[in-house]
This record gives C-alpha cells, structure tokens and sequence, in this order.
C-alpha cells in the first residue's frame, strides 16, 4: 500500500511526536508497504490554529503524480484535516491548551469570550473531522479518554514501541537516577530537582533532554547549591541515550497528565524501574507501586522517598526493573499495524 | 560568523524522488556545513485535478513560517511553485521552477493546459498570482538560465542564475571510454527518452544504450523498446544505487541527454566531472548552459538521425570522447556551493542581524 503518515512539526524543535511519525514509517517500510512523511510546519500559538487547520484542510492527499495514495494516518491536531478518501487516526494528541490544558497554567487560552469561542471551534473542529475518518486510536489510554470526553468519540489506545526498542539493554544498577524529558513547564522538572534537595542518599540525577527551560532549571539547579548532584547532558540521542539507560538505578518521569510518553517504556526495556507521580497521566498505564516502580504524590518529599529507597535497596531495583521489562516487551509494531491497516 | 536560522521551503511530491529534492537536502547541508541552522519545510503538492493548484498556493499562504522553535527565522529560501507564497519578510528566491504546465508547456503534448477559455482563465491567473508574490522577495536567484530567462518573459522580473554542484560531485571518476552510451533520466515523457531510444535505430556502430533511472512509464518504455526490435541494443536499468551510477558514468563512451526544455539537469556535470562529453539537443534547455557543440559534446537537433550522427561520430574516435570530456570537466568543477551560499545570503542583507 502506499501510506502517508502526516505530522505536524514546529521547525527547529524535535520532540516525541516527530519520532512517532518517523517509526511508524519504517515499521510500514519494513513491512513492505511504501511509506513517506507529510509535515506541515506548526505554532502552538492560539490565534494561529485555525489558520493552519485550513492550510492542512487545503491538501488534497488522495494522489500523487497522477498515482492513487492508499491511506493516510493523522496523527495529531490539525493533519486531520487533510483531505483523503480513507484516513485513519493514530492519536498522538490534540490541542491540548484548547482541551484538557485549559484552565490550567499551561495553557494559553483564557476566560475570555473569544478565547471560549475558539476552544469550541477547535473541538467542534475535530469532532467533525474525527466523523471523516475511518478508524480512530490513540497512542494512550489517557489520550483515549480525552477524545471520549470532548468529542464523544470511542477510542482505543494502541500501545507501540518506543524508537530505541531495539538498543535498550540493562546493566548495573548504578549511583545516578535518570530522567529523560524535553524541559518544558509541563514536563515538571523543577520538580525533580526540588526532590533531589531532599534525597539522603549519595545518588545523582542526570537530566537528558533541551527546552525552553533549560537556562531557568540550570540557574534553579545552582541556587539551590545542587550543581554538583544534578548533570544536565542536553539533547541525547540512540546509542547515547541507551547507555545512560542502562546504567541508571532507576528513571524518574513526574510530568503533568503526559500522554504517553515513551520514557516509562524505556526504562523498562531497560529493566529500570519507574518513579512516577499520581497525577503523571500515561505513565500510570504501566507503572504499578511497589510491582514495577514507584507511584508517589507530586511532592518532592515523596519522590526523594522513592529514589532513598532504590538507593538503600539495590536488589529491589532490579526486581523492580525486571518486572517492568516483560510488560514492556509484549508491545511490538506487528501489533500496531495490523490495527492501523484494518 | 553570525548564525542564522534559514528555512528552506520545499513542494513535496509524495512518492516522487527526483533532483529538486537532492538540491534542497544539498543546499541545507551546505548551509548547516557554514555553522547556520537549517531546515526544509515541506508541503505536499498535487497539480490534478488543475484546480488544487489554488488550494496548494493558499495552504502556503496560510502558514508562518516567520516563527520557529526558539525564535524569529531570519531568512527563507523558497524553491518551487507554490512555496514562495509562504509569508516572510525576507525570502530569498532559489527558483527550480513555477508550475511549468501553466508556462512554457502549455500547449505542448507536455501539459494538461489547453487553449481553451476556461484553461487559458486559470493560466493568466496563476502567472498573474506568481508574478505579484515573486516580486514579494527581496533576492531573484534561478537553479538555471533557462528558468531565468522563463521568469524574465513570463514574470517580468530579473534574476541571477546559480549553478550547484550535483550531488555526487566529489565521487565521479572517469575511466575507459566503453562501448556504450549512458542515459541517467526519470522516465518521464518530458525528459524524451522515446527520442533517446529511436537514436539506436539508427546508430550503426557497435554502441548500446543504457539508461539508468525509473518513473511513471517505464514500463510503457519496456515495450517501446520490444516493438522497435531494439532489445538488444538498448537495456532500461531502472533506479541504480549512486556506486553504480560512478560506475556507470566512468565506463560510458559518452552521455546523451536530451530532453526537451530541462531546467538545469545534474546529467550534464555529472558527465563532465567524469570526462564524459554530452550529446543533446538543440531545444533541451538547460544542457545548451554548459554543451557547447564540438568543445565538450554536440548539439543536435532533436531527431534520431541528428543524435545518432554524434553517437556515430564517438564511437568511430573515442579519443576524440575523451578530449571533449576533459574540456567539459574544467567547466564542471568551477561550480560550487560555497558560492551559492555566498549569493544567497548576502542577498539577505543580514550582516550584524540575526540570532
């Protein structure tokens, strides 16, 4: 078949969403199937989003140099609106500022009429795009229920691999815990770093990853006299990003409500466990106190808790880590396809 | 140096893999090479049924691409049609090419434009729409003179033709001068590979022609070749990985290329950088910029029997093929991208701006 998977990209970031689009191009390569990118360029900011809906609204997909395009999958909001006789979603996420964001200090949108007018068109926007479309999953149960919610669309979530499945590999259970995040408010690293504060233990915390707070969490990070506990490696990628896995004692992921978010995966190809926040979203999907990791309150006392107890207790680590690995490992892209292709 | 943050703009054709692509991936390369921070932005296109063309031309228009992840883009580099439609204060223009259906091919078996009222409507008004946005840069720079000259007829707006590097520049080698004729072309009707074919009809030398490439009518090209009993002199190769295709231009006695009205087409340098002289036609555009006719290749008219005087005339002296070819390669190596980024740049007025 010959498949579009369309993206939509913010230049000059690289986050998630663009490796998403980018497997599951190989996945269907490898499967035989002949599979290419369409990525619009996109600005988070509000008063530009119907803008670019149209814009994607302006493509007409179903063919390509006078040779008919099978299928397109839409993965987050506005490539949906593309035109295309049989498209199907594979849900990353939607506007998340105009839904489940809103209300809250990381969303853009405020109480005013024109900004309620918007996140109504928004969703009454994708509600009736969703009804063009053939099949909806999402990456999450969390993004799943979202749909359900604001748009009354049943949903499954469709779990898959993370991008570096395949280099993940466990090693020792080392003297630093790792966290591999974009560092953006949501994300919660000042959390993570206010946690260390507390942390007993001679461990350290080593942060992958680049953002637009980076500069502010380096400055937090040496006010609080924590230089020398917190490493701050910038934007990793592949084999780089795996030995860092390997060696961890354990992964720390406490974001806002996250979607899916392919570090809990991770760590547990890894045989790393996991600690999470109640209210981290996606990562409680897999994540189970005292089974696999640990699920505290979003609290720096509780997270340096956890991460004194890994450290105090190494062969709970591993026990930990292990069982998260062999959920981990019964998610695969022969699954996802199948699903997807119908 | 001050580091700018470029976009380069690109009209994806899904599917279709051909030398714009390359040059737009050479050119981010080139600049990310010179300590810049750049990145192709691609919106697919579909020209069928005509009418998307509009739709095309305001999808581009809606979208900023004056904003990026960490700040302001300083500058972008529009390509094909519809991508300088794009909004920015400073676009530099790299023209491949307008919708060359509505310019220079309407009429021809090339186009689906017809002299109808309705087609002729649609064509004065995409000219018109390019014309008013074209002006919107604030630098003309053409892939080619022919596209130049195009944009000066149709468009009324001058331009600086500048030339790249194709992309195997710095791996072409030459070598023996063989017993067969190479042909490197998507199989498409534009590119006259049919022309290319009759020319061994009539070639009585003992010289094959081998044509390395695909596209939509290979196949139809296939029994082209069945019908005219030509199976054993010419050999359709399909898409060849880039070693073969150094192989390829190395073993070849010459190339010939004649397409009609190319833009600028990597074949010809490609030839010359391997010391291999170009036969092609005198309508085939952007080759007559570098072939001049008994220095490094020949230009013939676009008939068999012309083309297949000059294979004729190779094959009997491959001496003679090796010192055109040795003239065509100083010509070749003079391009550079460190000239085109010098050009495109500067055109920007950026110096002391930026990030």
């Amino acid at each position: 078949m010959r498949i579009l998977v369309a993206e939509a990209r913010v230049p000059f970031a690289r986050d998630g969403a663009e490796l998403h689009a980018q497997s599951l191009v190989t996945q269907l390569r490898l499967r035989g199937h002949d599979a290419e990118t369409v990525a619009l360029p996109f600005h988070g900011r509000k008063n530009e989003l119907l803008e670019q809906a149209c814009a994607w609204r302006m493509l007409n997909l179903s063919s390509s140099n006078a040779r008919p395009i099978d299928l397109l999958i839409a993965t987050r909001f506005p490539t949906w609106c593309a035109r295309h006789p049989r498209k199907v979603v594979w849900l990353i996420h939607q506007h998340r500022a105009a839904y489940d964001l809103y209300g809250t200090p990381y969303s853009d949108f405020t109480g005013s009429d024109e900004d309620r007018r918007l996140r109504e068109q928004i969703a009454e926007l994708d509600s009736r795009m969703f009804t063009e479309c053939e099949t909806i999953v999402t990456n999450a149960k969390n993004t799943a229920d979202r749909v359900r919610r604001f748009n009354g669309v049943d949903a499954r979530p469709l779990y898959h691999p993370p991008p570096i499945a395949d280099r993940l590999r466990a090693g020792p259970y080392g003297d630093y815990i790792l966290l591999v995040s974009r560092l953006e408010p949501l994300k919660r690293v000042d959390l993570a770093i206010a946690a260390m504060m507390q942390v007993a233990a001679p461990v350290r915390l080593v942060i992958v990853g680049d953002g637009s707070q980076r500069a502010a969490l380096e400055r937090e990070a040496a006010q609080r006299g924590a230089a020398n506990r917190i490493t701050f490696a910038g934007a990793l990628w592949g084999e780089a990003v795996a030995e860092l896995y390997a060696g961890a004692l354990g992964v720390l992921y406490a974001p806002f409500d996250e979607d899916y978010g392919y570090v809990t995966l991770e760590a547990f190809l890894a045989a790393r466990p996991v600690i999470t926040a109640a209210d981290s979203g996606g990562t409680l999907e897999f994540v189970r106190d005292g089974v696999n990791g640990f699920v505290c309150a979003p609290d720096a006392a509780a997270l340096a808790a956890a991460i004194d107890r890994l450290a105090g207790d190494r062969p709970l680590a591993e026990r930990l880590g292990c069982a998260g690995q062999s959920a981990a490992r019964a998610i695969t892209w022969d699954g996802v396809i199948e699903q997807l292709l119908g | 140096m001050t580091q700018l943050r470029i976009l380069i703009l690109e009209a994806q054709v899904p599917f279709v893999h051909g030398g714009a692509e390359i040059l737009v991936r050479e050119l981010a390369a080139a600049l990310t090479a010179r300590g810049h921070l750049a990145q192709i932005v691609s919106v697919p296109f579909t020209d069928a049924p005509k009418e998307e063309l509009f739709a095309g031309v305001e999808a581009w228009r809606m979208l900023d691409v004056t904003r990026a992840a960490g700040g302001d883009v300083d500058l972008v580099i529009p390509t094909k049609f519809p991508t300088y439609f794009a909004r920015h204060p400073r676009k530099v223009l790299w023209l491949v090419h307008q919708h060359r259906a509505a310019y220079e091919l309407a009429g021809t078996r090339f186009s689906d434009f017809d002299h109808t009222p309705r087609d002729v409507a649609l064509r004065r008004r995409l000219i018109e729409a390019d014309t008013r946005v074209l002006r919107e840069c604030i630098g003309h720079f053409t892939i080619a003179r022919t596209v130049s000259d195009r944009m000066l007829k149709y468009n009324g707006i001058a331009s600086e033709a500048l030339y790249n590097p194709p992309k195997l520049a710095s791996r072409l080698r030459p070598g023996p001068y063989g017993d067969y004729v190479l042909t490197v072309t998507r199989l498409e009707h534009v590119k006259r590979v049919d022309l290319t074919i009759d020319t061994f009809e009539k070639t009585t030398a003992s010289v094959r022609l081998l044509i390395a490439g695909d596209g939509s009518i290979r196949h139809e090209l296939g029994e082209y070749i069945e019908r005219r009993g030509l199976r054993d002199r010419v050999t359709l190769l399909g898409r060849v990985d880039d070693d073969r295709l150094i192989e390829l231009y190395a073993g070849c006695l010459a190339v010939l290329f004649a397409p009609y009205q190319e833009d600028y087409g990597y074949v010809t340098l490609e030839a010359f950088l391997s010391r291999k002289p170009v036969i092609t036609a005198r309508d085939s555009g952007g080759t007559l910029e570098f072939v001049a006719d008994g220095v490094n290749g020949y230009v013939c008219e676009p008939t068999p029997e012309s083309l297949a005087e000059a294979v004729n005339r190779l094959a009997a002296d491959p001496s003679r093929a090796a010192s055109l070819g040795e003239r065509g390669r100083g010509i070749a190596a003079a391009i550079t991208w460190d000239h085109v980024v010098d050009r495109l740049i500067g055109a920007a007025h950026l110096v002391g701006a930026g990030a």
